[in-house]
């Protein structure tokens, strides 16, 4: 730790001891000049990153309140299994849940509205298991429970949305890096289409500023990026162990287009070659210049 | 007392039945868990005719061969103790009105001439006895129709009160609904084509029970006529004492029509051993025990009547052959088998239209078929894309199919299996026609190298606006015909990509690549 870094937190934890409580806001802003935007955290097992990331953004309590109802979005489209990473990591899911729990949650809600027959992919991405046996509620979406919202977005207007999202507390997505035909790569945005009911499949007629309505429509407290393993070729379903690469890395934050901008780059790509980055950044949902980010690497 | 033991097993082995039935389905694990075929595996009509058809032995028998064994020995303990659809009959029967001393029927020939009919039509290659056998056509009418229809009723009753959203009522309702959803309901609404007909046939055949009771059992069951033969000189025998006045009580009481106040003269093979002369009789003048003298009228079809039934059996088969559906090249395109079929002429030897395939396919995709595979191919599964496709790694079909018409894959067959091609519609397709950009087919397709590729081009659209769009192409080697990109296009109504059977691995005809 450097001399500065030294002075400038202990300035902070005396202030923090000296201040009455109704000064939380003002400690918090100083305590926030301090965190790293972005927190990539390299290493196994999985459940140590997450851990480690969520830690370095200052710990779940920062996202998680006593008493909240948390959604934990992983992506369970696809019926594969955890080594061919077309879903979210399962352990990845199950440490995000149990920091929630830690942090005092009321109760975590994990589900998906997959593309392939549900039943399966939740069985076989392993995600139902290791996020039940985390203490988190899993459930099958409910079809009376997609209900028409009002997107306001410039490509979606209104679109049946799963109301539980936003009715929970707090909602964490956790999607996973891989590749696809027509957006290139599904990161932290396009997993939202995982919410979304209907003949959702029209919105690749305008994929990226769809996806950027969606998520300014969202706006999850956290994103975790999950990059255990990466899906190289043939995304988002995959098949062949050939396409898969593991890069034991989560990346962690709470700018959406900021992690995606990041995801761009495990790929050997530019945030910008990514139209919904592009766009994101452009309407202001997030940034996507990286060079300009307090960056915080965790190997572990 | 032995009515009552009887009644017991019945139901028991109806709740067993709907256990199986409810078990049909998915769980999201590959296996089912349970031995679903259970039922049709014990019915040895299905086993006689299939392996009469095909010429060929099969595994398992050895259910079907105990309940033959039984016969045999006890008569038709099946038709009476076990078989579900009896029960049902007995449960429809019980809505009759009994008035006055019914006329015991003369016509409980007909079972015999049917099953005459479809022994001899299954010898030169036809398997029609799906269609009439109690326990294929249980499953079937439940499954795609029964169903159905209780699941859509029991769904739209508790939406109701959902939509209601009363303080008290509504949670113990969703909480009822909870429980139902675990054990009761299907996964989703199950949709079948021709629903409306299978159910109409189903009750139909219910509802004759109000004309006679057990109208089915004794005129038209084929599997109770065969084991009627079976049971012709079983050790089991009934007595009537001297003591019988001859009230006729037991003629009035007696399912099978088995004429049971003629004494000696009783119609043996209509028995049921349902032992409600035995326990009715005032006079306790009758009797069950073991004799090996036999006992009980002649079974007497009428030569005629047992000619005609063979010469209409034999005359079936070049009859549906003539259809044009079965010359080469002329099959119905819009016919995909499940994965693992047989070839499509071995296959309905096989297929004994039982629905089980239907009922447990995951995506609903698995149809009925009406004339797409001939009269002869009725209700036999074919894929509809459009309903629902077949999931890349899912086997159940071929592991619920009770006589191997669908084979049980493993994970590494299925993969290499096709059971049609995908073709692109440029008309319809956003990138082609219209200038839009799309490739769902391509992200949905489960191949582990896609078999859609995309080709990057450069479209001029209305303004003279230059685009780069990604138009797809369907690799013929790769694609499997699984149809998800078809179920999952955007294009509504005609899709912009569709599979037809051409390139089935199954056929050695409908094909387009060289070998």
């Amino acid at each position: 730790m450097k001399r500065r870094d030294f002075l400038k937190s202990a300035l902070v934890t005396g202030a923090a001891l000296s201040l009455p409580a109704g000064l939380d806001p003002v400690l918090n802003v100083l305590q926030a000049a301090e965190r790293p935007d972005l927190a990539v955290a390299r290493g196994t097992p999985p459940a140590r990153i997450v851990r480690a990331a969520i830690g370095s953004l200052g710990g779940m309590k920062r996202f998680v309140s006593r008493g909240d109802i948390v959604v934990v979005k992983p992506n369970i489209g696809w019926d594969r299994t955890p080594e061919y990473a077309a879903n979210t990591n399962p352990e990845v899911i199950a440490a995000a849940v149990r920091l929630c729990f830690e942090a005092g949650a009321k109760q975590v809600k994990v589900f998906d509205h997959p593309v392939n027959d549900p039943r399966r992919t939740y069985r076989q991405s392993g995600i139902a298991a290791a996020a039940s046996a985390a203490g988190a509620t899993v459930s099958f979406t409910d079809s009376r429970k997609f209900k028409d919202m009002r997107i306001n977005g410039t490509s979606l207007k209104s679109w049946p949305l799963y109301t539980e999202v936003f009715e929970a507390d707090k909602v964490i997505n956790i999607p996973i890096a891989k590749t696809h035909g027509t957006s290139r790569l599904t990161l932290g945005m396009k997993n939202w289409m995982g919410v979304m009911g209907g003949w959702r499949g029209r919105i690749h007629q305008r994929i990226d500023e769809s996806l950027v309505d969606l998520a300014m429509f969202i706006r999850p407290t956290l994103t975790i990026l999950d990059a255990v393993r990466i899906l190289t070729d043939n995304g988002p379903q995959g098949g062949s162990l050939a396409d898969v690469r593991r890069l034991n890395m989560v990346i962690a934050g709470t700018d959406a287009v900021a992690v995606d901008a990041f995801g761009a780059t495990l790929f050997g790509m530019k945030p910008a070659d990514l139209g919904f980055v592009r766009i994101g950044h452009q309407r202001r949902l997030g940034s996507m210049d990286l060079a300009a980010m307090n960056i915080q690497r965790i190997t572990l | 007392m032995l009515k009552h033991i009887r009644r017991l097993s019945q139901a028991l082995f109806l709740l067993l039945f709907l256990w199986l039935f409810l078990s049909t389905e998915s769980r999201g694990a590959n296996e089912l868990g349970y031995p679903v075929k259970l039922f049709l595996e014990a019915d040895p009509l299905l086993y006689l005719t299939t392996v009469l058809s095909t010429r060929r032995f099969y595994t398992p028998f050895l259910l079907a061969l105990v309940v033959v064994l039984i016969t045999v020995l006890l008569g038709r303990v099946f038709c009476g103790w076990i078989c579900p659809l009896g029960t049902l009959h007995n449960l429809a029967g019980c809505l009759k009105k009994e008035r006055g001393p019914g006329k015991p029927g003369h016509l409980y020939f007909g079972k015999y001439l049917l099953l005459i009919f479809l022994l001899v039509s299954s010898a030169f290659g036809l398997q029609l006895t799906g269609l009439a056998d109690p326990l294929s056509l249980l499953i079937r009418s439940l499954s795609l129709a029964v169903y159905p229809l209780f699941h859509s009723a029991v769904v739209s009753v508790f939406d109701t009160v959902y939509t209601w959203d009363l303080p008290v009522l509504t949670k113990c309702s969703e909480f009822l609904y909870a429980l139902l959803k675990k054990g009761f309901l299907s996964f989703q609404q199950p949709h079948f084509q021709q629903a409306l007909l299978l159910g109409l046939l189903f009750f139909a055949i219910l509802a004759l029970n109000l004309r006679e009771k057990r109208f089915w059992c004794r005129y038209l069951c084929p599997l109770g006529a065969f084991l009627g033969l079976c049971s012709r000189y079983a050790l089991l025998n009934r007595s009537v004492s001297e003591v019988c006045d001859g009230c006729g009580g037991c003629a009035k009481v007696c399912p099978g029509g088995a004429a049971p106040d003629s004494k000696e003269k009783w119609r043996k093979s209509e028995c049921l051993l349902c032992m409600n002369c035995d326990d009715l009789c005032p006079r306790n003048a009758v009797s069950f025990g073991f004799s090996r003298k036999p006992s009980g009228a002649a079974l007497d079809l009428g030569k005629r009547r047992v000619i005609g039934a063979i010469a209409a059996g034999t005359v079936a088969v070049p009859l549906l052959n003539t259809s044009p559906l079965k010359k080469a090249g002329a099959a119905d395109p819009r016919l995909i088998r499940p994965p693992g079929s047989l070839e499509e002429a071995e296959f309905l030897k096989k297929c004994i239209t039982c629905g089980q395939c239907m009922k447990v396919c995951i995506t609903n995709g698995l149809q009925p078929t009406l004339l797409e595979a001939g009269l002869d191919g009725i209700w036999s599964p074919m894929l509809v894309p459009r309903i629902g496709y077949c999931e890349y790694r899912c086997t159940l079909c071929g592991q619920v199919c009770p006589t191997g018409a669908i084979r049980d894959l493993t994970l590494e067959e299925k993969a290499t299996v096709r059971i049609g091609t995908a073709m692109i519609d440029k008309g319809r397709c956003l990138p082609f026609a219209h200038a839009t950009p799309c490739i769902v087919c391509q992200e949905v397709c489960p191949t582990p190298e896609k078999a859609i590729w995309f080709e990057t081009v450069p479209v001029k659209n209305r303004t003279g606006r230059l685009l780069t769009l990604r138009q797809p192409h369907v690799d013929l080697e790769l694609c499997v015909g699984c149809g998800i990109c078809e179920a999952k296009c955007p294009v509504l109504g005609r899709p912009a990509i569709s599979v037809t059977s051409i390139g089935e691995s199954r056929s050695r005809d409908n094909q387009l690549l060289l070998p």
